[in-house]
């Protein structure tokens, strides 16, 4: 995927303005917050099984070498076939290498986000084979040559009349505008790649050390077919998925789908654990999983490691207030939101990524839903130190700041420049006592709101003013 | 019980009736206050803008400044939470100061969860006829637990009631700088927090947080509403109202 | 060095670790696979088999239980009739004795092909907390049956209900040991709200779940 995250104040302004996308995404906050509240409130022990599951991450994020030695152990006995890729390029050169070998030409994909980190599709398409998307959200941008904008919900930005024209593009049929029978249409045009394509790949929610088994979380069904119809099986996952037993993703199951989409239990959860065995009469003659680093160990040493707890729900972006209004495009890569906000930055670069841990309020939203405990604003500010400390950040802005500080552990001048700015404050706001424009530096501020003039005085000087007798003064 | 009243920087240079109302409030229920002459500014804009030393260099002062004190009370939810939620993460690397920031966070309080819980105020000077709605400000929300406390306070003042907004506890948009950096992220989402004040049809905006205040009373009169009030709860509860 | 040893050294530098693993710290990790604790469940203060009925119709399948298991052709056969179904699919080699015939259907016990309409499954054991269906692969429960044909018919025993997954996994340790291919909870029929957020029933998996109890 294309990176342009350092492109985020143009697209995110032009967002803001687009009718369209401002539909889409009125649409879906409410349905996505208020379903996720409906469902959670069937768990009486929400918190309970919310902490239990931050720690189950941070004991996989501790004991991640052990657990994956045992993984792969378990998935080896298993007949599965584990390959072990440090970068991006490698993983799509370890699929490539797959395919050649079973003589695949044709590929159907269930959704993996890894996938996009490393624009699998493109250097499968560059090798000449033939790659179909199989989730209706991705297939829908496959089609249309985009990126997805949400990790669980990829073409929440397109319209049904998007898809209408799409399919009426793409198919060669009479445009129809029902969603159920746009679904149905899809359906019909994928069906038969389901039953011809020599090779399925899938990422994994999660792998299960205890069994040596992936785990995909579902509802159309297409993650298992991809598993279960094509000769040759290829699951891709980040290093970070382990989990211990197969009671600890039960639990955690129960607050991924009910954080991701408000459902109870999601359609399908399906357990790989090795090829088709002997007698199987279906399944895959063989089963590949790629185990993929590609800047993972590096975030795991550095004071972003929490955000490696993620199960990708999506809950912090559809609680956030800066995503709910600009959607994910804006943030340039494949992780929007809060969590994009923060993994971007640490799989591309802080440097490349400027704009994201700043474009946020630090409201906490995102950190309250986030079923694995993540501090979400706390790992921002993290990284807007880092910004700092690496001289990242505009020089006016540093110097603003300090002489803030100089001027605030200086009672007597801050005192000084605190009445004289109270009083030019409340001229320059007039009688509405209302600025309409600020200084430069705070255009951002006055292109959209007024700004309340100060009252005049400070509280510092009417404090020291008034009567012993403990009457308060009126300013 | 001894107070130190921590005014905050936006009180003292924007909107000194808060910090009167606040000591009134805080006089009436019999506390004994101290108003450090020399605070400032409790370091927020540097912490959440990175700059690390200047938000430690004014930690230290508050700090000092209030170690004398039995309490703290702050009428803020984000300068109090500044103090309760980070002051100690913001000094664990200065190990004599990490143990006085957490004494300090231990006893401070915003404003209106001192009131109701610790002081147990049962009756307040103000009245207002008509009503209002309240905004939940993020960090009084999430940072001091600061929800029913205003509320229980409201239902004391003489007149008033209180109608709830769709999502009270939506952010506004403020963000501290924030709200000139993303200016019109900012604004788009403080004039969707003033589309769910306007639909309450209430007289007035209450809320705990200045920040939040200037925000949206500034998309307010942008959008050319100049009759909804915009009024901070300390001055609600003080029946002061600011003169219009 | 392979990129194996690679990461598994940077996980290890990562953790603070410079030595690999102590063996007492894989005996802890291995400890805690093999006890396989539960985490906190929710409530779970209701009859598993009610439970159970009422939340596949909340996930969209339907429901209906019968007394035997020799009722089974005739219950399937008014299921398909009442839904103007076709009277034919394949079965799971274990309902190849029933008397299909007698209903008016006919039922052959192979995997699914991609053309048949209706597929006939047993089910492992029944997830009651959500209205689930634990199914396993295998040389006679053949995953394409509950997932090609557009009707997926479940036969579930009303004594192989079970209250949650966790249950379910105690279930196969106990009597498999080792887990097969592919385990499948299913939860009826296949959907997407890909398009506007909007809820579509049938989308690549199976248009409709029935799920047929069986008294015992």
């Amino acid at each position: 995927m294309q990176i342009t995250s350092q492109d985020f104040k143009r697209v995110s302004s032009l967002k803001l303005t687009d009718p369209r996308l401002q539909k889409a995404m009125g649409n879906a906050k409410g349905k996505l917050v208020v379903t996720r509240a409906r469902s959670i409130l069937e768990l009486d022990n929400f918190e309970d099984i919310r902490e239990a599951a931050a720690r189950i991450r941070d004991f996989g994020l501790q004991h991640m070498d052990v657990l994956l030695e045992e993984w792969e152990r378990n998935a080896t006995a298993a007949g599965t076939i584990v390959h072990w890729v440090e970068s991006p390029q490698d993983v799509n050169a370890k699929v490539i290498e797959i395919a050649r070998n079973h003589g695949v030409r044709k590929i159907i994909k269930s959704k993996s986000m890894l996938g996009e980190e490393t624009n699998l599709n493109h250097a499968l398409e560059d090798a000449g084979l033939d790659v179909r998307e199989t989730d209706l959200g991705e297939y829908i941008i496959q089609q249309s040559g985009e990126t997805p904008s949400h990790i669980i919900a990829p073409a929440v930005h397109k319209s049904k009349e998007d898809v209408a024209d799409l399919f009426a593009e793409k198919h060669g049929r009479r445009r129809l505008t029902d969603i159920a029978a746009l679904t149905h249409e899809a359906r019909e045009i994928l069906r038969p790649h389901f039953l011809d394509a020599d090779m399925g790949i899938s990422g994994a929610n999660f792998i299960v050390a205890e069994t040596g088994s992936t785990m995909i979380v579902t509802n159309e069904g297409n993650g298992r077919m991809t598993t279960t119809m094509p000769r040759v099986h290829v699951a891709i996952t980040g290093i970070e998925k382990i989990i211990p037993t197969l009671e600890d993703v039960s639990m955690i199951l129960r607050l991924l789908t009910r954080s991701a989409t408000g459902q109870s239990i999601s359609n399908y959860l399906s357990f790989t654990t090795g090829p088709k065995r002997d007698a199987d009469k279906d399944g895959p003659g063989e089963f590949h999983v790629i185990i993929v680093d590609a800047g993972r160990t590096r975030i795991l040493g550095s004071e972003m490691r929490e955000a490696l707890r993620c199960i990708r729900c999506g809950a912090c972006m559809n609680h956030c207030p800066v995503y709910q209004n600009i959607g994910g495009h804006a943030y340039g890569w494949v992780y929007p939101g809060p969590i994009g906000s923060i993994l971007t930055p640490s799989f591309i670069g802080l440097e490349n990524a400027i704009d994201l841990p700043n474009a946020a309020t630090l409201c906490n939203q995102c950190g309250v839903v986030c079923p694995v405990k993540i501090p979400l604003p706390d790992l921002m500010r993290k990284l807007r130190e880092k910004q700092v400390e690496r001289g990242l950040r505009p020089w006016t802005e540093r110097l603003g700041l300090r002489m803030w500080a100089w001027a605030a552990t200086r009672p007597a001048i801050y005192s000084l420049l605190t009445r004289i700015g109270a009083r030019i404050g409340k001229i320059a706001g007039g009688s509405e006592g209302l600025l309409h424009k600020l200084p430069p530096g705070g255009a951002g501020w006055t292109s959209g709101r007024d700004f309340p003039a100060p009252k005049g005085k400070t509280f510092r000087e009417l404090y020291a003013r008034r009567p012993v007798a403990g009457k308060g003064a009126k300013s | 019980m001894k107070v130190g009243l921590f005014v905050t920087c936006l009180v003292d240079l924007m909107r000194p009736n808060i910090g009167f109302c606040a000591l009134r409030l805080l006089e009436s229920a019999g506390c004994e206050v101290v108003v450090p002459a020399d605070q400032t500014c409790c370091g927020q804009p540097g912490y959440n803008s990175g700059d690390r030393k200047a938000a430690q260099a004014l930690a230290r002062k508050v700090i000092e400044e209030f170690d004398a004190c039995e309490y703290v009370v702050v009428p803020s939810g984000s300068c109090s939470g500044m103090i309760r939620a980070h002051y100690p993460e913001l000094l664990a690397e200065f190990p004599d100061l990490r143990a006085k920031a957490e004494a300090l966070a231990g006893k401070t309080y915003e404003l209106t969860d001192f009131l109701q819980n610790m002081v147990r105020l049962d009756r307040v000077p103000g009245k207002f006829s008509g009503t209002v709605t309240y905004h939940d400000s993020c960090s009084g929300l999430r940072e001091m637990g600061v929800k029913s406390q205003p509320r229980a306070l409201l239902a004391k003042v003489a007149g008033l009631s209180v109608r709830e907004m769709q999502q009270p506890e939506q952010c506004c948009g403020f963000g501290g700088t924030f709200a000139v950096k993303y200016g019109d992220i900012s604004s788009r989402i403080a004039d969707l927090k003033c589309e769910d004040v306007l639909s309450t049809g209430a007289d007035a905006l209450v809320l705990g947080d200045l920040g939040c205040m200037l925000n949206i009373e500034g998309r307010l009169r942008r959008r050319g509403d100049n009759n909804t009030r915009v009024l901070h709860v300390a001055e609600v509860l003080a029946g002061e109202l600011p003169q219009d | 060095m392979s990129a194996r040893e690679n990461i598994l050294k940077r996980i290890r530098a990562a953790n603070g670790k410079t030595a690999p693993a102590s063996v007492q710290e894989r005996e802890a990790v291995v400890a805690r696979l093999r006890a396989h604790a539960r985490g906190p469940l929710p409530s779970m203060n209701w009859d598993p088999l009610p439970r159970f009925k009422e939340r596949c119709i909340v996930m969209m399948s339907t429901v209906h239980q019968i007394g035997s298991r020799a009722q089974l052709p005739q219950a399937i056969a008014s299921y398909l009739r009442e839904n103007s179904l076709p009277a034919r699919g394949v079965c799971w080699p274990e309902f190849a004795d029933l008397d299909w015939s007698a209903a008016g259907l006919e039922f052959q016990s192979r995997p699914s092909n991609g053309d048949d309409k209706v597929g006939v499954t047993g089910t492992y054991c029944a997830i009651a907390e959500n209205g689930t269906l634990m199914l396993l692969s295998g040389e006679n429960t053949h995953a394409t049956t509950s997932l090609l044909p557009e009707t997926h018919i479940a036969v579930v025993p009303a004594s192989r209900v079970v209250r949650a997954m966790e249950d379910g996994w105690d279930l196969l340790r106990r009597e498999h040991g080792d887990l097969p291919r592919q385990v499948n909870f299913v939860s009826g029929p296949s959907r997407t709200a890909d398009i506007e957020m909007t809820l579509v029933m049938g989308v690549h998996g199976p248009y409709r779940v029935h799920v047929v109890v069986i008294s015992d």
